[in-house]
């Protein structure tokens, strides 16, 4: 075989492995499978970022392998299927729905395959072995309270709400109804679901200008997209997010430019640390005691969350106030 | 015959062979393709996934082949799933769940009510199918959100939950009521009078009406069976995923009509068969295991899984002009 053609074929396995996702062996490897709800999600695709940049990701310890659940809970039990075939050593899990997360999660357990939950719980914690997110109910009453210090005598509120019966929409909803409560002279007009969509949250919020005209004094919305669905909204009718604030939650790119431009406020639900904290829990039960965590994202958040051994069942990743003095780097890290 | 002669006439014999055997040539390399490229393929474990996979999309293939022979479409089958499943989920639920044979009686009877509703405006109301069922689709799915009131129906009684994930040695259930509907609809469709009356309808409507076939009454029955099936595919949907999701069953038509476009099955109706669907069902079965095992990017599976289905009908459309 001439030098060339040797070339060719390393370069050929080069491509076939990238696109398969698949590394060259190395000496001590492990697989871990990652079925998540779908790539379709901005959140999802800075997940696998994140993941990709673990440390041990990147030097070949640890071989991922993601399963698109494409918003599907029975194309994700599908997936427990194949992995349990494929004998991989550990899964991350991130379940397209709680109800129907926990059997497929069983069953790997069954098989003797680990499973770490990572961003959303199942209504059955006891299958993961560990579980990395971050608390909603939290971010609920961030972003209420966000709104709530901008109003000024008149305190008229709309909540935007994703998808009725997801665990997100219901602890988001819990955290901002709790503070409407503690907060004198709040009331909310309406309430209503957009479901995560920007295009529906854009609509519902023209009808609410038509219905309640002048009187929207602040816009709370459970996540980004639907907040700059709002936001467009305002802007077509003229109204300036000065007059009537607007905030979400998760920080995604776009989030983050308006932020940037003074038309929104967020606070970012951090994809990276959600999943490089799985891979570092899913290596301390693999590799054993004395695994040092590799992740950066220990030392970030060190005055707030705590490795322990790496032995907890929970870890939860605080939420950053996207601010004028962050944002810029944030958004430099997108890219 | 001389020698040259009796070679053409060998090499035009496996060229028809080709020819009329090209989707199930396909499946197998496929199948040997798989077997060659991934370790994990060809082992028992994976292969009754394989066959416990297709078995919801399978189901309703064979509807469709029914609908699509009639040269009828029906978009609202995901919908019918999903509100079946949930009518069914909530009749085990719990400790006042009753015996799963009255849920299945009730999803299928839901199923098969829906798709009544479908045939009959269709059938006697002369009414696009492509306008009902896009219509039954929103309705359907809409009903579903109403009665479960946006949350997942869980707690399921054991006895139900088998229909999705019990076997019997060895076999999956969902596989087992799959075969059961293949065996069935292949027999009503190649030795039944009903049978022929499908073809007829869908080949030529005004020569089957002079003929004696009743065509609005067999157009109204091929979307009843679709709901009944939709049911069925709903139940076993419920049971594999342990809750009646507001959300299941999204999108499940297209890979239904996938499923039937590559068998062979032409969507001007009259041409085709259970056969043809049940090669397509396992083609686009293995294509998603197989790409799954090969840990593919769903990016890539989709647009593979999207040219698949534009070849076959390429291949179908050179085949027909041959003859």
């Amino acid at each position: 075989m001439s030098l060339r053609k040797i070339g060719l074929k390393v370069a050929t396995i080069a491509a076939v492995s990238g696109l398969m996702g698949t590394s060259i062996a190395a000496a001590e490897e492990y697989r871990i499978a990652v079925p998540l709800q779908g790539l379709t999600a901005e959140f999802m695709q800075l997940w696998v970022k994140g993941a990709n940049e673990h440390p041990a990701v990147v030097d070949g310890t640890v071989n991922l392998t993601v399963f698109d659940g494409r918003l599907d809970a029975l194309t994700q039990s599908n997936h427990f299927d194949t992995i349990i075939t494929q004998q991989f050593d550990a899964v991350i899990f991130i379940p397209v729905d709680a109800e129907a997360g926990t059997e497929p999660a069983r069953r790997a357990l069954e098989a003797g395959i680990p499973v770490f939950g990572s961003n959303t719980l199942v209504s059955d914690p006891s299958v993961y072995q560990a579980y990395v997110g971050s608390n909603d109910v939290v971010a609920g009453e961030v972003v209420a309270q966000t709104i709530i210090d901008q109003l000024g005598e008149r305190k008229n509120v709309v909540v935007l709400e994703g998808p009725i019966g997801h665990s997100a929409q219901i602890q988001r909803a819990e955290g901002i109804a709790s503070v409407v409560a503690a907060s004198e002279g709040v009331n909310v007009l309406a309430q209503r679901t957009a479901n995560w969509s920007r295009a529906e949250a854009l609509a519902l919020m023209e009808n609410w200008l038509t219905a309640y005209p002048g009187q929207i004094d602040g816009v709370i919305a459970q996540n980004d997209e639907m907040a700059l669905g709002a936001i467009e909204a305002l802007r077509a009718r003229g109204v300036s997010t000065d007059d009537v604030p607007v905030a979400g939650i998760d920080g995604i790119g776009d989030a983050l430019v308006a932020v940037q431009e003074g038309t929104m406020s967020t606070t970012l639900q951090d994809a990276t640390g959600q999943a490089q904290g799985a891979i570092d829990l899913a290596l301390r039960h693999l590799v054993g005691e004395g695994y040092e965590p590799r992740s950066p994202l220990w030392e970030t958040y060190s005055d707030s969350l705590s490795w322990n051994g790496g032995t907890e069942s929970t870890y939860m990743i605080p939420w950053v106030p996207v601010t004028l003095d962050n944002v810029e780097e944030l958004l430099a890290r997108r890219n | 015959m001389s020698q040259a002669a009796a070679d053409t006439q060998t090499k035009k014999q496996i060229l028809n062979w080709i020819n009329k055997n090209g989707i199930l040539l396909a499946l197998i390399l496929l199948f040997v393709a798989l077997s060659v490229l991934n370790q994990y393929f060809l082992t028992a474990t994976n292969l009754t996934n394989v066959a416990r996979q297709v078995s919801i999309n399978g189901i309703l293939a064979v509807g469709m082949t029914f609908v699509i022979l009639t040269a009828g479409i029906d978009l609202s089958i995901g919908s019918i799933a999903a509100i079946c499943g949930a009518v069914a989920a909530s009749l085990v639920v719990g400790d006042t769940a009753m015996s799963p044979m009255v849920a299945i009686l009730a999803g299928v009877g839901v199923g098969a009510t829906l798709g009544l509703i479908n045939g009959g405006l269709v059938g006697y109301a002369f009414l696009p199918p492509f306008v009902v069922t896009l219509g039954m689709l929103s309705v359907a799915r809409g009903t579903t959100l109403i009665f479960t009131d946006g949350m997942p129906i869980s707690r399921l009684s054991d006895e139900f939950k088998f229909l999705g994930q019990g076997d019997v040695y060895g076999l999956p259930i969902p596989t087992l009521i799959f075969m059961a509907v293949v065996i069935v609809s292949w027999f009503a469709l190649k030795h039944t009078v009903y049978g022929r009356w499908v073809y007829a309808v869908g080949g030529n409507p005004r020569s089957a009406r002079t003929s004696g076939v009743p065509v609005r009454g067999v157009i109204t029955s091929v979307y009843v069976i679709m709901g009944a099936l939709c049911g069925l595919a709903g139940l076993i949907l419920t049971a594999r995923t342990t809750a009646a999701l507001p959300q299941a069953g999204v999108a499940y038509e297209l890979d239904a009509i996938a499923a039937v476009v590559i068998g062979g099955t032409s969507l001007a109706g009259g041409v085709g068969g259970i056969g043809a669907t049940v090669i397509g069902v396992l083609i686009i079965g293995l294509i998603n295991n197989g790409l799954d095992l090969m840990g593919v990017s769903s990016y890539y599976q989709q647009i593979i899984k999207g040219s698949i289905i534009v070849l076959a009908v390429l291949l179908d459309r050179s085949r027909r002009s041959h003859h």
